[in-house]
């Protein structure tokens, strides 16, 4: 059985300026310890679509299964990662950032304390556990909201863009930390992303989205090439030039 | 150099400059005894303090701007949370802060007076007054801007409503909560100093209005003085109190 369902999934906001479509008919499984992109333009839908898995909201239509059982509202079997860091805690540590779910379920301090200091050795940040978000860059600041999603145990880590905010040495420098952490932790990873050549890096199926509105899935590509993934290989660049086309179909459509 | 000596620098740099333009201009700009030079009134405030009068008004003052003050922040946190947190609490109760905040409280003094007295009452009520809508707004405009993000975060990792408040929501307050509490502490310096003009029989109001009253120049510049000093360590205090337990909150102050 797959871990996670979309069937038929679609979502339409309704406001003021009336009714938008931002997903249409979305579809898709994910297996147990697989890494999907989800790759497309901005205003595709992609985000809203990680958002209903979430279970920030709901979809207005179709169904989405994780585990078999249909996901109302978002819980700690499916960590997120945010594209911005405004999502960690200025007044808490960096271990107790990480700890933060682990304090939420009750666990002793010393416990938490131990676990949070070894995903912190995970992430490449042995040592900075005492400090406050605002005394770290943007990549620990990222680092430190994956330790904390995965120091949580969840079944998914669903990240939004996750690097999308920081400059290009450090997203690739975090792009190869997180495929080893992903390879460590055998953690199912749905990852949203607009940048193909970080798609093809990280993923074992790269799926591309329509652009919007009433963004879907329009085709998923397998990345089978071992890991860690060398970026000027010819595998690489077949399969960069395969989604690049399928992208690219999307940003000039009447070419 | 040091950041620290820089600033204490700074500031007493700035203090003796402002004392330095006072002594000029009452010295060659101004000349009347209306307008006395900082040495005769200091020399007023010595004998003031050997009298023990300044000290005596100073802590009639004080001690109601802090009992009116915590009662003030006592209530106004918790209406604040519960403004911010809860819709019908806040579409029942935006009105009353609404329409009390632009009566203010040197208007409040009238009645005050006639429901408590010129006693202690009605200048902590007073004080309250001008301190609760302030801490307020303040708080329930922080409840308001916590970042959506922060508060998602915490769903997935499987806060309760509850361990959403208490966890994520009000300590992401606090800077907004002190942050009101210092713009009513300076308010409370304003309504205390009018309400003890119109009734009181001691405090620093009640000195600047005897010094009037009697022609005392000197005193009334050494209670403008006080005044002025004890608002600025006040202020200080706070904001080290601040640093000191909120400091990691990002304040903006």
């Amino acid at each position: 059985m797959a871990l996670v369902t979309l069937e038929g999934v679609g979502k339409t906001f309704r406001g003021r300026t009336g009714a938008w479509e931002a997903v249409r008919d979305f579809s898709l499984e994910l297996a147990e310890g697989e890494f999907f992109c989800l790759l497309g333009t901005s205003g595709c839908g992609k985000t809203t679509v990680l958002n209903m898995l979430a279970g920030f909201e709901a979809p207005t239509a179709g169904r989405i299964l994780l585990d078999g059982k249909p996901v109302r509202g978002p819980g700690a079997d499916r960590g997120v990662v945010f594209q911005g860091h405004d999502s960690l805690y200025d007044w808490l540590t960096a271990r107790d950032n990480i700890a933060f779910g682990l304090r939420l379920r009750g666990m002793a301090k010393a416990e938490r304390r131990a676990v949070a200091d070894r995903f912190l050795t995970m992430v490449g940040l042995t040592g900075q556990g005492a400090k406050h978000p605002s005394e770290l860059s943007g990549g620990m600041k990222q680092r430190i909201q994956i330790a904390r999603a995965l120091a949580n145990d969840p079944r998914i880590l669903l990240m939004d863009e996750p690097f999308g905010a920081l400059d290009a040495m450090t997203r690739a420098v975090l792009q190869n930390e997180l495929s080893d952490i992903w390879a460590k932790s055998g953690k199912t990873v749905l990852f949203i992303t607009h940048d193909i050549e970080e798609a093809v890096a990280l993923s074992t199926r790269v799926g591309v989205m329509k652009r919007g509105p009433g963004g879907t899935l329009k085709a998923v590509v397998p990345v089978d090439l071992p890991f860690p993934r060398e970026r000027t290989s010819d595998g690489f660049m077949q399969t960069f030039r395969q989604v690049h086309a399928l992208i690219h179909e999307e940003i000039h459509p009447h070419e | 150099m040091n950041s620290r000596a820089a600033t204490i620098g700074g500031y007493i740099a700035g203090f003796a400059l402002l004392f330095l333009i006072w002594h000029l201009a009452a010295l060659y700009l101004v000349r009347s005894v209306l307008f006395p030079s900082p040495f005769p009134v200091f020399e007023r405030a010595v004998v003031l303090i050997e009298d023990g009068l300044l000290q005596e008004a100073v802590i009639a003052s004080m001690r109601r701007i802090l009992q009116g003050f915590l009662l003030g922040s006592a209530l106004g946190i918790p209406i604040g949370l519960a403004l911010g947190s809860f819709r019908p609490v806040r579409l029942l109760l935006e009105p009353w802060t609404e329409f009390f905040r632009f009566i203010p409280a040197v208007a409040m003094i009238t009645v005050a007076v006639i429901w408590f007295g010129i006693g202690e009452e009605s200048k902590i009520f007073l004080i309250a007054y001008t301190t609760v809508f302030v801490v307020i707004i303040a708080t329930a405009a922080g409840v308001g801007a916590v970042g959506r993000d922060k508060i998602r975060a915490a769903q997935c990792l499987g806060a309760s409503k509850f361990q959403l408040f208490a966890l994520v929501a009000l300590p992401a307050t606090v800077p907004y909560i002190l942050t009101g509490m210092r713009l009513a502490m300076a308010n409370a310096f304003v309504t205390i100093v009018a309400a003890e003009l119109v009734a009181s029989n001691d405090g620093l109001g009640k000195m600047l209005w005897d010094a009037r009253l009697f022609m005392q120049v000197e005193d009334i510049f050494v209670a403008l003085i006080a005044l002025g000093l004890l608002g600025f360590a006040t202020d200080r205090a706070f904001r080290l109190l601040i640093r000191a337990f909120a400091g990691r909150f990002n304040p903006t102050m």
